[in-house]
């Protein structure tokens, strides 16, 4: 289970040559880049082994690995290889994990069954860190080196938005973005909408629905603190567009640098806030960052609701807050969190049996040659419900292609996505006009030391 | 024997007229390398608003801000480029690149301004901020805020250099001339010793003696004349005996 096949290592030629029918086809432009990427990696590689030797080399951002339930080489027949540049280190590495454990169970279970139309899904893994120069670089070794079928499960705003334009470039190719992790407006809306396929809620629905729910409950002033990139800048944006709906303004704002650990301070932003009295604060940032906030905010005397978006990760941030503490509760009240997925404790929700069941059967674990730090998944979060959601509609939708791996049918399979039951309630639909399967977004706070589905608004305020 | 008396003026000269000439062409070099590189560093900033404001217009009409803060967040990386922000047509923020909020020193200042201005923000340091109309103003504004510091550092490094190598010329250069003035103070001084030696009638040295008389120059022709002046002058060693005195 979750165990890890690496691909036999091929001279260029035999691999231009040699190609496997499953695989897409080269156009000899691509055959160019691949010959002129693989010579620049060389180079790259040199000087990278040069510097190690001298002991001042960086450590690098990419470690590749394809992985799997059993142990089919990649180079073999009958695959579907599906190419996922994510955060599996840094303080951000919890969602890239989770996420893919999410997706691996599903993935496994197909492929425990014969795979879709008689091909294994198979995942080529790329550590990009949560940073966008890497994720670039991944992106570009995805598809000109390792000629994946479409790129799966990308983790973040800054680096999907970096990505967009690559995808643009070789729009010609067809190589197509599937559900990516993030809620972000560039890879809904043109210039770039038409190279990806979202599932989940946008940003904008998220902070809207926080909003609406806020001023309903007579919230009216509220503050941002974001990420200062344009993760953060995407959800300001929303929580800007949501109050201007209503008439009001951003009571305050206050940034911080991606990257930011648990272990920094806040009580400069907290301070910022505080000088705009806020009655709450809508968080767009990472686990790390928004727990530290939370804390700080709290010690702080800065005691409103504090809400934060789906990609924040709740498990993640409730284990930092929790932690270690007898006064968990204290840091934990105030928090409110939007999720995309119905929660995981909801088992009367057909595909949460369904996920919970697999998760316990597969366990799926991140390859070791990608763990860098220490991280120990849950059980079962909100972010690898997402990712077996996203795996299991992907699954459908290379069924839907029939025999074949021609890039250009896909469109097609996803547009033929109609009312699709997920098994969550809500039904899925794409076309061209429709590149964003759910639309509905969830309100949870913690209880008994988890996130639970809020309903009363009213009520929890008080 | 050591001349020194006679070079002392020259010395002096030669110290004099290289420090002016290292003063002198250091000042022209700060100056020129002050002007030119700030002048070069406000060019750079501006170009780089201008290329934010051209690239902004689409995105700005899409209503893109996430686009636009990627955008930002790639200039910024430019060393020296310390802030970003954009501002739109009535002066709202729209994307920036502070951290932890937007300084009170920017939120004071006009939105819509692009002339050069030099600000002072506490826990930043100091910069040069230009800005860049975006379509011609009426979509917003580009500032760009280039740090100053860091261009001041620059600065000294690139004076600092200049500045190091006029001084080794200006060593290099008088340790020459000192070594040039040794050269011609040397058969001076092997010329008057042969002189007081000739004056006080007492043997010289013959090895000196032969070298000094096969110079072919300004130095052999006066050992000459003083040994010719010396075999000439009565009761020398190397004068003729007077007649009646010989055998």
């Amino acid at each position: 289970m979750g165990k890890s096949t690496q691909k036999p290592k091929l001279g260029i030629l035999d691999e231009i040559e040699g190609e496997s029918p499953m695989r897409a086809r080269r156009t000899p432009a691509m055959t160019r880049r691949l010959l002129l990427t693989r010579g620049l990696a060389g180079l790259a590689a040199t000087v990278r082994m040069s510097h190690r030797t001298a002991g001042a080399g960086s450590t690098s951002a990419a470690a590749g690995q394809a992985t799997r339930a059993d142990s089919l080489s990649a180079s073999q027949e009958n695959e579907i290889v599906l190419g996922m540049s994510a955060a599996f280190s840094g303080p951000s590495r919890g969602l890239g994990s989770e996420l893919y454990r999410g997706a691996m169970a599903y993935f496994n279970h197909v492929n425990d069954k014969g795979g879709v139309n008689g091909c294994k899904i198979l995942l080529k893994l790329y550590d990009d860190g949560y940073q966008p120069d890497p994720c670039v670089r991944n992106t570009m070794k995805l598809m000109l080196e390792d000629q994946v079928f479409l790129l799966f499960g990308y983790v973040g705003t800054p680096t999907v938005t970096r990505v967009l334009p690559l995808l643009k470039k070789f729009q010609d190719e067809k190589v197509y973005l599937f559900f990516p992790f993030t809620g972000a407006q560039p890879q809904r809306e043109p210039p770039y909408g038409d190279f990806a396929f979202n599932l989940r809620a946008s940003y904008r629905q998220e902070t809207a629905g926080l909003v609406d729910n806020f001023l309903r409950v007579g919230k009216k002033r509220i503050a941002v603190f974001y990420q200062a990139d344009a993760y953060g800048r995407s959800g300001w944006a929303g929580v800007r567009a949501a109050l201007a709906a209503h008439g009001e303004q951003l009571a305050g704002e206050a940034t911080y640098r991606r990257g930011q650990r648990f272990t920094g301070t806040m009580r400069a932003q907290v301070e910022i806030l505080q000088s705009a009295s806020p009655d709450a604060v809508i968080c767009i940032g990472s686990y790390a960052a928004c727990a530290a906030f939370a804390r700080d905010a709290v010690d702080l005397g800065l005691r409103v609701p504090i809400a934060n978006l789906s990609f924040v990760g709740s498990e993640n941030l409730l284990q930092l807050l929790t932690e270690g503490r007898d006064d968990a509760e204290r840091y934990t009240r105030h928090l409110v969190n939007s999720q995309v997925v119905p929660s995981y404790e909801n088992t009367s929700i057909p595909a949460v049996r369904e996920y919970r069941e697999l998760m316990e059967r597969y366990d799926p674990a991140v390859p070791r040659e990608l763990v860098k730090e220490p991280y120990s998944p849950f059980p079962q979060s909100f972010v690898s419900l997402e990712g077996f959601l996203d795996a299991k509609l992907m699954t459908e939708i290379l069924r839907r292609m029939g025999g074949g791996h021609d890039r250009a049918k896909l469109e097609k399979a996803v547009f033929s996505v109609r009312n699709y039951d997920l098994g969550i309630g809500e039904r899925v639909s794409f076309g061209p006009d429709r590149r964003q399967g759910l639309q509905r977004v969830y309100y949870t706070v913690v209880e008994g030391g988890r996130f639970v589905t809020l309903d009363d608004w009213q009520g929890w305020v008080s | 024997m050591k001349i020194q008396k006679l070079f002392q003026k020259t010395r002096f000269g030669i110290f004099a007229l290289f420090g002016l000439i290292v003063l002198s062409t250091s000042i022209l070099c700060i100056y020129t390398v002050d002007t030119q590189l700030s002048a070069e560093y406000e060019s750079n900033t501006r170009n780089i608003a201008k290329t934010i404001a051209d690239a902004s217009v689409d995105i700005l009409l899409n209503r893109n801000l996430a686009t636009l803060q990627s955008m930002i967040d790639q200039f910024v990386e430019i060393q020296g480029i310390r802030y970003i922000y954009i501002t739109s047509e009535s002066g709202e923020y729209l994307a920036h690149t502070f951290v932890p909020g937007i300084p009170e020193q920017v939120r004071s200042s006009d939105p819509s301004s692009t002339e050069p201005v030099e600000r002072s923000i506490p826990g930043m340091g100091d910069f040069i901020e230009v800005g860049s109309p975006i379509l011609a103003g009426v979509a917003g504004t580009v500032h760009v805020g280039m740090d100053l510091d860091l261009v001041a550092l620059k600065i000294q490094r690139a004076i600092g250099q200049q500045v190091i190598l006029i001084c080794i010329f200006l060593v290099v250069g008088v340790l020459a001339s000192i070594w040039f003035v040794n050269l011609a103070a040397k058969p001076l001084g092997g010329l008057l010793a042969y002189a007081v030696d000739l004056a006080g009638n007492r043997d010289p040295h013959p090895a000196r003696d032969d070298e000094l008389l096969a110079r072919d120059d300004e130095v052999g022709d006066l050992a000459r004349l003083f040994r010719y002046v010396s075999e000439r002058r009565p009761g020398s060693m190397g004068s003729a005996a007077p007649p009646g005195q010989a055998g």
